[in-house]
């Protein structure tokens, strides 16, 4: 029977393909599609870039994992305020030494209780270059920070920031080197939560262990140590020990998805409850398909159009820049090209916050004629380059803007694509590109000072992600002058002065504001988008 | 016949090295500078990236990069990824992903094609040939990227909002279910291809002068098709199959991307791009492997199948 020896290689392949995805079976986790009392909400998440360290969580998908597992010393309500969470008060006299009481009754998730010294650890951890964070930046207001950043080959020889200090368990006190009215806003964010004592190894780093399965004091606590690249599904149970409002469900799973096109498709067919990150591809559908399950609300991200004004004097006349800006169609591009996942952008601030002035920016609006007329007349270029980095979904928008230019214009557009938007930075910086470029800008907090300071200041040009290189002392002055501003109102004030200033000069251009279009399953209601485009757990109910 | 695989085994060493020098060194050579793509579209502290930079030993000249690299994995250490992971770890759960998806296809690969193959050479020129071989001409011609997305949204999408839960929609959560349909979709392009080939190898071999003596002698029709054409038949095949299973590991970038399933195509796909050289060179070297590892089992099943070839 020599026949069957051919069979028998296949049915031998067969049997070890069994047996294997029986293995793979045997090793995966989560699971449990039965719909049951004991189903968790399950949450749609991109990988984290990361392990979970607060100090070196900067990017959204890792923030929200956090968001869940640790309690904020303070939050954004529904009016854009900022309210206190964890602290029981937040107080300063001058903007400059700040007092930081926490409540009672925190405790982390071994137990130990919370104290105020685990924020000074934390904030010295994340400051230290040693350390290597990438939020160690937001430290850069605290009196002292200079010290734990000699520089790269120097060693550090401060032990934390001097401007640090608990006061006793319950109270620190934070010294800034200058006044600056908004940082109680900042205290909100990732980089700022605490860490506990169980944090650190011996060698007093984070240790592996702590980075995979974070102890946090917030009201869900990861249920086994995360491992990257490998698991699918990271689940928490909820933390009842937790003072504050606790979610009304006691599971959460997050599921990580790469393709933002299956976790819709996870959705619809009922084994997935929330999606923050619907693409636009599936808004049309999203929206007849699920009703009022599908979320669409404003973004704080801005999308424009930069200027390299350091690298090429072709740009340096603003008349040409507002023709360009002029000439750009934005509403078609905002629910065309991106099928109403963006909004036509009308000022330097985005409308989520405090602060945003609708049709603030006049040479936002659509207008060909004039556009056409005041580019003949300031002599514009007869040719331009518009750079775009193609590992975003930039193509679509950026050969739209080429359009717009050479209709109303009359001018040759070249579009250049990018590997990333760091090739684009690399380029300009070696000159081989001097073309405008896309740019974009998501807040780390939410205030209005944050779409201005980073993105414009002149210090931003070194340190912050100034790319055009503008640079307007006025426009300097004027932060300098909201940051020392006794209330928010008076901070604001300067703050919008300076956004008429950048409105005036036109460094960027200001194309769309982001949108946030959401869905969630039949199995859940409440679902909330907070400021920080994070999920507000308290509000989501299961319906049973 | 072990002189002949070790000295099989023995002649892949230089060529897994100089994949590895190749390799690292063309993810070297890539544009961008690997701790900015870390940092995304904001600018990183300068000091900060310096210190990573360092870190990572992204200062020095190429050669010492790789030599840091090489010593380190004869020790069995692949590195860290620019999260810390370790490589090993990273892979070792992507590859359980992969394998299980590839055999899966391989699997479905083998008995569609060659049970579709094997029917329509017996069938030739009548309406059922016809048929399977316009219909893998249709398969052949229609992209992965189109399959995946109709075959998710039908047969798991459509069926599950109707009650029948058969075939999962993403993720690797529900054991080896979740990979028939992937499995399927990966499969696609090969099973026709595998299709045509059954059949065209089958019924040149059927047209032999021992054929018609087979038949001549008497011998039951399945006797003659199972044992002395389809035998002969099959080593084209082997060889199709053997190479193939290295695509199907490697190559299911977008299979992968469809289904959410955590396997090395993906993670490939997303180290070129954050310029991560352990990963890609571990992985690589271990694709580099099963191709080799595949080959020689394809030149030993020949011998398997066909007595009068030996190895020594």
């Amino acid at each position: 029977m020599r026949v069957t020896n051919g069979a028998r290689i296949i049915a031998g392949t067969a049997l070890l393909a069994l047996g294997l995805t029986a293995c793979g079976s045997e090793s995966s986790t989560g699971g449990g599609s039965a719909a049951g009392g004991d189903q968790p909400v399950r949450m749609e998440l991109g990988e984290p870039q990361k392990l979970f360290y607060p100090g070196d969580t900067t990017e959204s998908e890792g923030a929200e994992v956090l968001a869940a597992v640790f309690a904020p010393l303070v939050k954004y309500d529904e009016n854009k305020q900022v309210i206190n969470d964890v602290a029981e008060s937040i107080k300063t006299t001058d903007n400059k030494v700040w007092t930081i009481k926490i409540k009672p009754g925190y405790t982390w998730h071994n137990g130990e209780p919370l104290i105020a010294q685990n924020y000074v650890d934390a904030w010295n951890y994340a400051a230290n270059q040693d350390n290597a964070q990438g939020a160690n930046g937001f430290f850069s207001r605290v009196e002292g920070w200079a010290d734990l950043n000699p520089g790269e080959g120097k060693t550090v020889s401060a032990k934390g920031m001097k401007g640090l200090k608990a006061v006793d368990d319950t109270t620190f006190k934070v010294t800034l080197s200058k006044p600056y009215s908004q940082f109680k806003t900042m205290l909100g964010y990732t980089a700022f939560y605490p860490l506990p004592k169980a944090a650190f190894g011996p060698d007093g780093k984070i240790t592996d262990a702590y980075a995979k399965q974070p102890i946090g004091q917030g009201y869900f606590k990861l249920d086994k140590p995360y491992n990257k690249g490998t698991d699918q599904t990271i689940d928490l149970t909820r933390y009842d020990k937790f003072p504050g409002t606790k979610p009304k469900f006691d599971k959460l799973q997050f599921k990580l998805y790469t393709s933002p096109e299956t976790a819709f498709n996870d959705l619809v067919a009922g084994n997935l409850d929330v999606h923050d990150s619907l693409p636009p591809s599936a808004i049309s559908r999203a929206k007849t398909e699920l009703g009022e399950r599908y979320i669409d609300t404003a973004d704080a991200g801005v999308g424009y159009i930069g200027f390299p004004l350091q690298y090429n004097k072709i740009y340096s006349n603003v008349k040409v820049r507002e023709a360009i800006s002029m000439a750009i169609d934005r509403k078609t591009i905002a629910e065309t090209v991106f099928s109403g996942t963006r909004a036509p952008a009308d000022d330097f601030i985005n409308p989520l916050l405090d602060g945003y002035r609708q049709g603030a920016c006049a040479v936002c609006n659509y207008d060909p004629a004039k556009a056409k007329e005041q580019y003949a007349a300031a002599g514009g270029p007869k040719t331009l380059e518009l750079g775009y980095n193609t590992d975003g979904p930039h193509k679509e928008w950026i050969e739209a803007v080429a359009n717009n230019l050479r209709a109303n214009l009359g001018v040759q557009v070249t579009v250049k694509p990018f590997e990333k938007f760091a090739s684009i930075l690399d380029d300009l910086d070696k000159k081989s590109y001097t073309g405008m470029f896309r740019m974009g800008w998501a807040i780390d907090y939410p205030s209005a000072e944050n779409y201005l300071t980073p993105v414009f200041s002149t210090v931003a040009i070194k340190t912050g992600s100034n790319y055009a290189g503008w640079s307007n002392k006025q426009f300097d002055e004027l932060l300098a002058k909201g940051d020392a501003a006794p209330t928010q109102e008076e901070g604001l004030k300067y703050y919008q002065q300076a956004d008429d200033i950048l409105i005036k000069d036109l460094p960027y251009i200001p194309v769309y504001f982001y949108r946030t279009n959401a869905a969630f399953s039949q199995h859940v209601k409440g679902v909330k988008i907070n400021l920080l485009n994070q999920v507000d757990w308290t509000k989501v109910e299961k319906v049973a | 016949m072990g002189r002949y695989i070790i000295r099989r085994l023995i002649q892949a060493i230089p060529v897994l090295l100089g994949a590895t020098l190749l390799i690292y060194a063309i993810v070297f050579a890539l544009p961008g500078d690997p701790i900015a793509a870390l940092a995304g579209e904001k600018r990183m502290d300068p000091n900060i990236v310096a210190i990573l930079r360092d870190q990572y030993h992204l200062n020095d000249p190429f050669i010492v990069q790789y030599w840091y690299y090489l010593t380190g994995m004869f020790g069995g250490d692949f590195g860290k990824t620019f999260a810390g992971v370790p490589v090993t770890d990273l892979m070792a759960g992507k590859f359980q992903v992969t394998i299980n998806l590839a055999v899966t296809a391989l699997v479905l690969e083998a008995v569609i094609g060659i049970g579709l193959g094997l029917y329509a050479a017996l069938r030739r020129g009548r309406p059922a040939d016809s048929l399977i071989l316009a219909s893998t001409l249709v398969l052949i011609s229609i992209p992965t990227l189109v399959t995946g997305f109709v075959l998710q949204l039908l047969l798991g999408v459509k069926l599950k909002t109707a009650g029948i839960d058969l075939f999962p929609i993403a993720g690797v959560t529900e054991g080896w279910r979740s990979y028939l349909l992937p499995g399927f979709v990966l499969a696609g392009v090969s099973i026709a291809y595998l299709t045509r080939l059954t059949r065209t190898s089958l019924a040149e071999t059927l047209r032999a002068d021992y054929i018609r003596t087979a038949v001549a002698k008497g011998l039951p029709r399945r006797r003659v098709v199972g044992r002395h054409a389809l035998r002969n038949a099959l080593i084209p095949l082997v060889t199709f199959l053997g190479a193939d299973l290295g695509t199907l590991m490697g190559g299911a970038v977008i299979t992968e991307t469809i289904f959410n399933l955590p396997g090395i195509g993906q993670q490939l796909f997303s180290s070129v791009h954050l310029r991560e050289q352990s990963v890609v060179v571990g992985i690589v070297t271990v694709l580099v492997l099963v191709y080799i590892l595949a080959n020689l089992v394809v030149d030993l099943l020949y011998a398997v199948l066909d007595p009068r070839i030996r190895y020594e």
